[in-house]
């Protein structure tokens, strides 16, 4: 079905090859997993299969593609779209409507489908898809695992021979994720798909027993994957939250549109503590660290940041206290250099420029971004600028780090780096509070686990003891493997 | 909660009207409180708007802006009956004096711009953009067009939300936009700005790609899967459009 011969491929103004000497022949019906580090070119990879990668870039390329029987260099897009479906990253960029049924019926429209066959094509897209019940919804009211289940129905709609997923739950909650994973595997047992799943989460769908295929860091195809992700590091111990605090919060409660957001949260942080907090898409996560923030108004509760009163801060004096780095690394560069956005808070905060510069050299030494400190930011990896975000808000010494999903799209060397990073900075004193889907990650890092279920607080104990009452809770997908 | 100026879902009879019929509307009464410049008309159209809102669920005092559009259609009034002064005087004290033509003028004034004002507020509240967008390229618009506005749709909440959390990352990390010299004013409004044209430009290839994918443009002409039903309320609408569109021209014909 897809056969790559000796094909490498150069993006214009490059000087080296994102994807070299590929080949790869994956037959009808087969079930392939990609996987590999951020920035290797697994994507760059599904765009030259889709066909996009030669009719949006202008970068050069050798050796040949062919998947069924077309050649993607060659044909017109809308030739290869009858045949290969591409499911992206994030489902919100890539709607091109405003209701659930005008969505599906898009890219049948287009083909001038006639009204009678849209009917049934999207009545068996939504059900492969598991979204019947969400057809006469609005895009916009959806959940992230609602959005990617019609992104997934809008291309299977088309029934195309083939059909690759772009890291589809990387924006997705435990159990949103585990729902899409069940959609694809279910797709790929009951029809003759030929399905490739770009991903790094491996543990859910290696139960399905899929050919396992990993990307080199540059750019290649190696033939034997390497062996199951192992961390070579010691978590922090178990600090029980007794004693001074970094941070008291008592009787959150935060409500919008109506919608009550946060209830009645209350919970203290100690030096030495790793936190994970975790819950379902909506549940209050962001809604929990920007209050702490004071960058939305609580309705009820008291919040006490080193024994003072949060009010009592303007945001400079809360900035140099707490750090948070957001979920988009894109959303928090602002600097023009490396350098200069490694030390815009301390310059904003007005710190000993001898004491911040040392650290930021420090910083960016150790995060393997001392060689760039002249770059723009934005000419980073996505794994680089990641770790930039983190050096911009650590060369402030924060007491306390709040960081939200930091490991999105992060490949095992980069994750395991930043872990050890964050484990040594929480041994210094400081305490981190991290929103993170990867249970491999927390489970073995974490020495607390914070559960909220709407809104509201539904656990809060050490890590073991979570995980527990967590399956007890009947919650598995946030379990490790989905069980104990 | 004030309404938003967006669209709010109903089921009232002006939402369930055929969105082209509205907007029909919309064209015709706006034209026509500019053609008869007497306030007789615009009163008459505003007093109807007045009422047509609770009609489709909402409270007058529930519009965004309401309060300053009274205020301002208000001033209009005021100033043309303190300024006006020509014409036969119907009060007078020492220099002030108010004539009858300064009081139709400042009444017609003042109801033309509530009128243009609440019809729009009125069409927006009641008709789903992407229902107008459809039923316009099902009338003949360029679908090319046509989906330029729908996608327009989806991004403008994915920006406000972008926005927002850019600028708290700014605050998080010291970023003040208070006692700034415009300098810095500046540099911190293009700080703003970047992280937010990279993130367009990443919607905008996620979207391209996806539309391409599913062979946007392939044909000059595509097929709707909804198609708005005309009903037997657009009909009487459109009837009642074309009578009051043809009375407005014979009146204009027969006042010469």
């Amino acid at each position: 079905m897809i056969r790559i011969n000796d094909f490498s491929y150069r993006y214009r103004g490059s000087n080296v090859d994102t994807l070299q000497n590929i080949n790869l022949e994956i037959n009808k019906g087969e079930f392939v997993l990609l996987t590999g580090p951020s920035g290797c070119g697994k994507s760059t990879l599904a765009l030259a299969l889709a066909g996009f990668l030669f009719s949006q870039s202008e970068g050069v390329y050798q050796g040949v593609i062919t998947i069924a029987g077309l050649d993607p260099g060659q044909e017109p897009i809308y030739q290869l779209a009858d045949q290969v479906g591409l499911v992206q990253q994030n489902p919100e960029n890539q709607f091109c409507t405003l209701m659930v049924e005008d969505e599906i019926a898009f890219g049948l429209e287009n083909r001038r489908i006639p009204r009678e066959e849209i009917e049934q094509r999207l009545t068996w897209s939504l059900e492969a898809a598991s979204a019947s019940h969400l057809r006469d919804r609005e895009l916009i009211s959806l959940s992230g695992g609602e959005k990617q289940k019609i992104a997934l129905a809008a291309i299977l709609a088309a029934r195309p021979r083939v059909i690759i997923f772009d890291e589809p739950t990387s924006n997705l909650d435990p159990p949103a994720t585990g729902e899409i994973f069940d959609i694809i595997l279910d797709l790929q047992r009951t029809t003759s798909l030929t399905v490739l799943v770009i991903e790094h989460k491996l543990d859910f769908l290696n139960r399905a027993g899929p050919r396992l295929i990993e990307m080199s860091p540059d750019g290649s195809i190696l033939l034997n994957p390497s062996e199951k992700e192992e961390l070579d590091f010691s978590p922090p111990e178990y600090k029980p939250a007794v004693g001074s605090s970094l941070l008291e919060v008592d009787d959150l409660t935060l409500a919008y549109d109506g919608r009550t957001v946060l209830s009645d949260v209350g919970f203290n942080l100690v030096p030495g503590e790793l936190v994970s907090l975790l819950g379902g898409n909506g549940s209050g996560k962001s809604s929990l660290l920007l209050s702490v923030m004071n960058l939305i108004r609580r309705d009820r509760g008291l919040i006490r940041v080193l024994g003072q009163d949060l009010d009592q801060y303007d945001s400079k004096s809360l900035g140099r206290i707490i750090g948070l780095v957001f979920q988009n690394p894109d959303h928090q560069i602002f600097a023009g250099s490396v350098w200069e956005e490694a030390v815009m808070a301390p310059k904003n905060f007005q710190l000993d420029p001898d004491d911040y510069q040392d650290r930021a050299n420090f910083l960016l030494g150790k995060m393997g971004l001392g060689g760039r400190i002249d770059d723009h930011p934005y000419r980073l990896s996505y794994g680089e600028k990641r770790r930039l975000n983190l050096v911009s808000v650590l060369t402030s010494q924060p007491r306390i780090l709040l960081l939200d999903e930091i490991f999105i799209g992060q490949d095992k060397k980069n994750a395991h780096f930043l872990l050890q990073l964050l484990i040594d900075y929480v041994e210094e004193g400081n305490a981190v509070v991290m929103v993170n889907h990867n249970p491999f990650y927390y489970s073995r890092v974490c020495t607390r686990l914070m559960f909220l279920k709407d809104g509201g607080l539904a656990l809060d104990q050490p890590m073991r003891e979570g995980l527990i009452a967590l399956r007890d809770l009947g919650q598995t997908a946030y379990l490790p493997g989905g069980e104990l | 909660m004030k309404a938003r100026l967006a669209y709010q879902a109903g089921s009232s009879l002006i939402h369930r009207l055929h969105p082209l019929i509205k907007m029909a509307w919309l064209i015709l009464l706006t034209g026509l409180v500019f053609l008869f410049q007497g306030p007789g008309f615009s009163l008459v159209v505003a007093v109807a708007l007045l009422v047509s809102f609770p009609l489709i669920g909402k409270k007058l005092t529930e519009l965004r802006g309401f309060r300053i559009l009274l205020l301002t259609a208000g001033l209009i009034c005021v100033l043309q009956i303190v300024f006006m002064n020509s014409g036969e005087v119907m009060l007078q004290s020492g220099a002030w004096r108010i004539t009858r033509e300064g009081l139709a003028r400042g009444l017609y004034l003042g109801a033309r711009f509530l009128d243009v004002i609440l019809l729009s507020y009125l069409f927006v509240l009641t008709t789903s953009p992407g229902e107008l967008a459809y039923a316009l390229m099902q009338a003949g618009l360029s679908y090319r067009f046509g989906f330029t506005f729908v996608t327009a749709l989806r991004m403008i909440p994915l920006f406000e939300e972008e926005a927002m959390i850019v600028y708290r990352a700014q605050q998080v990390r010291g970023v003040s936009y208070q006692k700034k010299s415009p300098a810095e004013f500046w540099r911190n409004i293009q700080a703003f700005l970047l992280p937010l044209l990279i993130s367009a430009m990443s919607k905008v290839e996620a979207l391209s790609i996806s539309m391409e994918g599913r062979c946007y443009g392939r044909y000059k002409t595509r097929t709707f899967y909804k198609v708005r039903e005309t009903t037997r309320i657009d009909w009487l609408a459109g009837v009642a459009l074309a009578l009051v569109g043809a009375a407005a021209v014979m009146i204009k014909i027969w006042e010469g």
